[in-house]
């Protein structure tokens, strides 16, 4: 028995020892990277570089914000580039016959409902582990993603072949004061303020934290688990629409597979930011961290020269290791 | 009474025998539709993309039943065959391919380590594992499909015996025959079983469940890698874009065909009949010319539909108070 | 007959558990005579399971020696102590549902018996000479509770065991496979085979033992053959032993009609009507398995049923989920705090505050001053000792982490507080703690329903006692004039 008890504290502390390295090992090695970057190729430094940055931070920050609560209530959303993918194309498509304004305001609303349908359909399946959710929502971003294609008939348009208005785009892209302050820029900081405040400071976003800490007991004190699930996945097709049109914004094509490897590029901010896959903590502010590590990493690899391959081999092992740890912490939760 | 018992019994084996029955139903509709799906070319071209996916599938099936997940077998598919191209240049093409095959059971042997001996969740680490090894391949041909130097490898799947059937046909009926006495005749086969079944009580009975789960892993890369190098001689090109989609329709397919995602049902017959409706799903589809992206809403909607009704009756048989 | 030996099968010596908080085995001394049918009996929490799991190597002893024919075994693997001869039936079966019959009997042997044929071959075999027809293709799922025995009998058979531990056995059981669990356990015997019949149905071990063992709070209270016994001692054995003062005053004020409950049925319950008065509590006593966590997780909505009613105050309620119980006043403390009662990775302040912290929002935003206070509040008059109210409960003992779920119940001022094995796992001292709080609550007009395997809390803290077994209410008594055995005896029906 005494040995038993030795065990789990030797395991507890090496958990703490692993995940201490996790956590500052990510910001200790990106913060390295600048550095030799910065020696290597003093370009980094450049007005321009770091505008591309700040620039760079635009869609997969969004996409991650959303995924983040999706992470907190015990679930991940895999549907993201599906969902990308067709609100491009709806927005798009409806430019012509609605108005850039209501085009954008129908591309967010197919955000949300796809958010909805995908919470509907874990609820409907019992909601307790993680493994539905990331079948079904891998699957529904095949789904998604067949919609956009059926829709855009498989060609990619450009903003510029529209006759209407597309000024709003125009300004979602490059407007804002300045460079530094770009528009997509202060409306990340903006949507950031939002759910920071609903995180940490709202009744309904508590019960994400309690939803993704011990389900059972949060659903036997009277919490309304369902609700909370619901929530996030719909604010994850929410941020997901809002990305997407930051993203038409910015490059101006409509392609109907422009959603591609944001989810993974989503999931991978968000536990580097130091939010725990299996759930019941974390942060918005943390997976900003996040963000803005990987687009260091990625400014700082390209800029030395490495190959974009290299890079997505990097972030799969970077990938690899962090959730290793993760579980390794967590013992196998239920 | 009599009637409604009948009924039931009745339901009830058309429910397991779905498959078989949406196969068949699918087999004679397009008799009457005229579309050049019976013709021997078409049927030769279902069989053979049937077979990669099949020989997949056989891996895939042995780790379902044990109770695990491998999703990075689309990545490994692309990696065995870019790995037996470019070797091919430096080591007789045997052995070339060869290493191919061995690069699939490495990256399996991997996958093992972490989902049986960390006790990592599954789905999740064999994602990253397939980005990883998707980077690999992205890396090794730059991103552009590679050809092999050497004009005989297309001959070997594409080549006849008979004159008639494809090779990869006999690769993947001779595969097919292996993993089915795998399963059923072998120790090690059952014992899966048995690890899918109840775990607890598999380890209980003094069965090595971390050897053998830690195998099943190691076997499922290993025909991913065999379907890889089988789907690059088809088409004589290695590419890193292979293997998309693939996890997910092996997996459907698999569980539609009745290997449910719980572990310890299910078999090769069942995986095979479920691969073979979806290829035949996609085959008649286009025979019937409908347009590609409809196809893929059809089957995008089709995979949603049966994982949500397998974890549905799942949840129904849990809450049964 | 079979002859009985004077070297025993299995000896047990002055064997030893403690698990954190409880003192599971002290100094047992068991012996089991070759050939014999030995029973054991006691409540729950005795120590017989937990003896039984480290006889078969689930468990490791803490002290003490196992003798298993002639051999002293230390620490040992389940499959070691199948292989040499133990093997246990365990009420839950240790079976693979998707498996069939005879794979299940030669689980893991696969290539020793040389494939399929030989595995159905010698199942077939081993079924028939204890009587059983069952197809060993059977898929293990399709089963009756009488055919899964037979099936782990025939796995017993398979492996030459000596010694036969069965758990409980005839739970479940019709009196015809009863019967023939009977003559199956004669078959057995006559090969030699010794059996320990763990069982709490008074009469079959008096039918089918030579030797009994009684169990009590993890002491052997006495081993005597089944001729010297009387079925009045055992029950006294089982239950009697001093009261000490443990326990405060029994509250009594005890009013009208609160809670009733009409016409639940589940698959497991039958019947289940009752009354809760207001100032109560109501104990319910019964086996594990017998059903009260049932009755209790269906009146809070945690499990779908459907086709009961319930009055509150005579009022009709409808409650479909726990938000529906708590809004109708109803409050549940779960048996397994730390996996349905505390969420580990919070704080205790969270903890405490969970089920009312909708109620202090303003526009749907939290009152952090007004939860601090809250859970302070509760932190000092339960004492939970805790450095501060951020740090998390899984760095708490077990006592403290239970009053933090107490706490958060007694915020939301139910009138009708579910406690289901309040005090496992907790000291003494945090015990009568927890007892006094359970007072106060009464005395200030709400109920209590409590189920707890420890007969004597039950006893002396409720005002009236339901017996529960298998599924159906068996008795109601005031505990203060019932006698303990009377109450025991509908308790195991």
């Amino acid at each position: 028995m005494m040995q038993m008890i030795e065990k789990t504290k030797l395991q507890k502390n090496a958990g703490r020892v692993l995940s201490f390295i996790k956590n500052y090992l990510v910001l200790v090695s990106i913060v390295s990277l600048v550095m030799i970057t910065i020696i290597v190729e003093p370009k980094f430094l450049t007005q321009p570089n770091l505008i591309n940055i700040i620039r760079q931070f635009g869609p997969l920050a969004f996409f991650s914000l959303g995924m983040t609560f999706v992470i907190i209530c015990g679930f991940i959303d895999l549907s993201i580039p599906g969902i990308i993918s067709l609100v491009v194309i709806v927005t798009y498509s409806l430019i012509e016959p609605l108005g850039q304004y209501a085009a954008i305001a129908a591309g967010i609303l197919v955000g949300i409902i796809a958010g909805y349908i995908n919470s509907r359909l874990i609820i409907s399946c019992g909601a307790l582990t993680n493994a539905e959710a990331l079948f079904i929502t891998f699957g529904m971003s095949t789904v998604y993603g067949a919609i956009a294609l059926i829709i855009a008939a498989g060609k990619t348009g450009h903003l510029s072949w529209i006759e209407k208005d597309t000024s709003a785009f125009s300004f979602i892209a490059q407007g804002g004061f300045g460079d530094f302050l770009s528009f997509s820029f202060l409306l990340f900081i903006l949507c950031l303020v939002i759910l920071y405040i609903f995180q940490s400071k709202t009744f309904l976003g508590n019960t994400i934290f309690l939803t993704g800490g011990n389900k059972t007991a949060a659903r036997l004190s009277g919490i309304n688990t369902f609700k909370s699930i619901q929530t996030v996945f719909i604010i994850s097709g929410l941020m997901s629409a809002i990305g997407a049109v930051v993203l038409l914004s910015r490059i101006t094509t409509a392609s109907p597979v422009v959603g591609r490897n944001y989810d993974t590029n989503a999931i991978l901010a968000v536990v580097v930011g130091g939010t725990r896959l299996t759930g019941g903590q974390g942060s918005v502010l943390r997976t900003v961290l996040g963000v803005l590590l990987i687009t260091l990493m990625s400014n700082c690899l390209d800029l030395l020269g490495v190959s974009p391959f290299m890079q997505t081999m990097l972030r799969g092992l970077i990938l690899v290791i962090v959730i290793w740890i993760d579980y390794r912490n967590q013992g196998g939760k239920q | 009474m009599n009637i409604q018992n009948n009924l039931k019994i009745a339901s009830r084996l058309i429910i397991k025998q779905k498959t078989i029955i949406a196969v068949v139903i699918i087999l004679v509709v397009m008799i009457f539709t005229g579309s050049g799906f019976y013709t021997t070319f078409n049927i030769m071209e279902l069989l053979k993309s049937a077979a990669v996916l099949e020989i997949l599938a056989f891996g895939v099936t042995l780790t379902i039943i044990c109770g695990g997940t491998d999703l990075s077998i689309g990545s490994s598919m692309c990696l065995s065959g870019i790995v037996a191209i470019i070797l091919m240049d430096i080591i007789p093409m045997w052995l070339a391919i060869l290493a191919g095959i061995a690069s699939g059971a490495a990256v399996g042997f991997i996958n093992g380590f972490f989902v049986v001996h960390q006790k990592t969740e599954p789905f999740i680490i064999t994602l990253g594992t397939g980005i990883l090894i998707k980077g690999l391949c992205q890396q090794l041909t730059d991103a552009k499909p590679i050809s092999p130097s050497n004009t005989s490898f297309v001959t070997i799947s594409n080549g006849l015996v008979f004159g008639v059937v494809p090779n990869i046909i006999i690769v993947t009926i001779v595969l097919m025959v292996i993993f089915y006495c795998i399963l059923r005749f072998t120790s090690f086969g059952r014992n899966c079983y048995a690890i899918g079944g109840d775990y607890g009580v598999a380890k209980y009975s003094g069965i090595d469940v971390i050897r053998i789960k830690w195998l099943t892993f190691v076997f499922s890369g290993l025909t991913a890698a065999i379907g890889g190098i089988m789907l690059s001689l088809l088409l004589n090109t290695g590419s890193s874009i292979y293997g998309d989609n693939t996890p997910l329709l092996v997996f459907c397919s698999a569980v539609v065909g009745g290997t449910s995602f719980a572990g310890g049902i299910g078999g090769i017959p069942q995986t095979a009949i479920g691969i073979l409706l979806f290829s035949l799903l996609d085959n008649s589809m286009n025979s019937l010319l409908i347009s590609p992206y409809v196809q893929m809403l059809t089957k995008g909607i089709v995979i949603v539909l049966i994982i949500w009704f397998d974890c549905y009756a799942r949840k129904r048989k849990r809450e049964a108070v | 007959m079979a002859e009985t030996n004077s070297t025993p099968i299995i000896s047990l010596k002055n064997i030893s558990k403690t698990f954190p908080g409880v003192r599971a085995l002290d100094d047992v001394t068991i012996k089991v005579m070759r050939g014999n049918v030995h029973g054991i009996v006691g409540e729950n929490g005795a120590g017989k399971s937990t003896l039984m799991k480290i006889l078969s190597g689930v468990y490791t002893k803490d002290s003490g020696t196992v003798e298993f024919d002639g051999e002293i075994v230390e620490q040992t693997t389940p499959i070691q102590s199948i292989n040499r001869g133990l093997s246990i039936i365990y009420q839950e079966f240790n079976l693979v549902n998707s498996m069939s019959v005879g794979e299940n009997i030669f689980l893991g042997r696969f290539k020793e018996m040389h494939g399929m044929k030989g595995i159905h071959a010698k199942a077939r075999e081993l079924l028939d000479s204890i009587g059983c027809k069952i197809n060993t293709y059977t898929m293990v799922a399709d089963l009756s509770v009488s055919q899964k025995q037979m099936v782990e009998i025939a796995k017993a058979l398979s492996y030459n065991s000596k010694l036969i531990i069965m758990d409980e056995p005839s739970s479940s059981l019709t009196s015809d496979e009863l019967k023939k669990l009977y003559e199956i356990i004669g078959y057995l015997k006559n090969k030699g085979i010794s059996i320990i019949y763990i069982s709490h149905k008074l009469n079959e071990i008096f039918d089918l033992c030579d030797m009994v063992t009684v169990m009590r709070d993890g002491h052997v209270i006495d081993t005597k053959p089944i001729t010297e016994m009387t079925h009045e001692e055992m029950i006294t054995k089982m239950v009697g032993r001093s009261i000490e003062k443990e326990y405060p005053e029994r509250p009594r004020c005890v009013g009208e009609t609160l809670l009733e409950v009409r016409n639940l049925n589940t698959r497991k319950l039958h019947d289940i009507n009752f009354k809760v008065n207001r100032g109560e509590i109501l104990g319910f006593v019964g086996l594990v398995g017998a059903g009260r966590t049932e009755i209790i997780r269906a009146i809070y909505g945690a499990d779908k049923v459907k086709g009961h009613e319930l009055f509150i105050e005579g009022q009709h309620k409808k409650i479909k989920n726990p938000i529906d119980a708590i809004s109708a006043g109803i409050a549940l403390i779960p048996e397994d705090r730390k996996l349905q009662g505390l969420i580990l990775s919070q704080s205790v302040k969270t903890n405490i505050v969970m089920a009312i912290q909708k109620k202090h929002t303003k526009f749907g935003f939290l009152n952090k001053s007004s939860e601090k206070a809250i859970a302070e509040k509760q932190v000092a008059s339960l004492l939970i000792k805790t450095p501060s109210i951020k740090t998390r409960v899984v760095s708490l003992s077990g006592g403290n982490q239970q009053k933090c779920v107490v706490g958060r119940w007694l915020e939301t001022q139910s009138k009708i507080l579910i406690m289901d094995e309040p005090t496992r796992g907790i000291d003494v001292g945090a015990k009568y703690e927890i007892y006094m709080l359970m007072k106060e609550i009464v005395e200030k007009g709400a109920s209590i329903i409590l189920i707890s395997s420890e007969l004597p809390e039950v006893l002396n803290m409720s005002n009236r006692v339901l017996a529960i077994c298998e599924g159906r209410i068996s008795g109601e008594f005031n505990p203060e004039t019932t006698s303990v055995n009377a109450i025991m005896e509908k308790v195991l029906g």
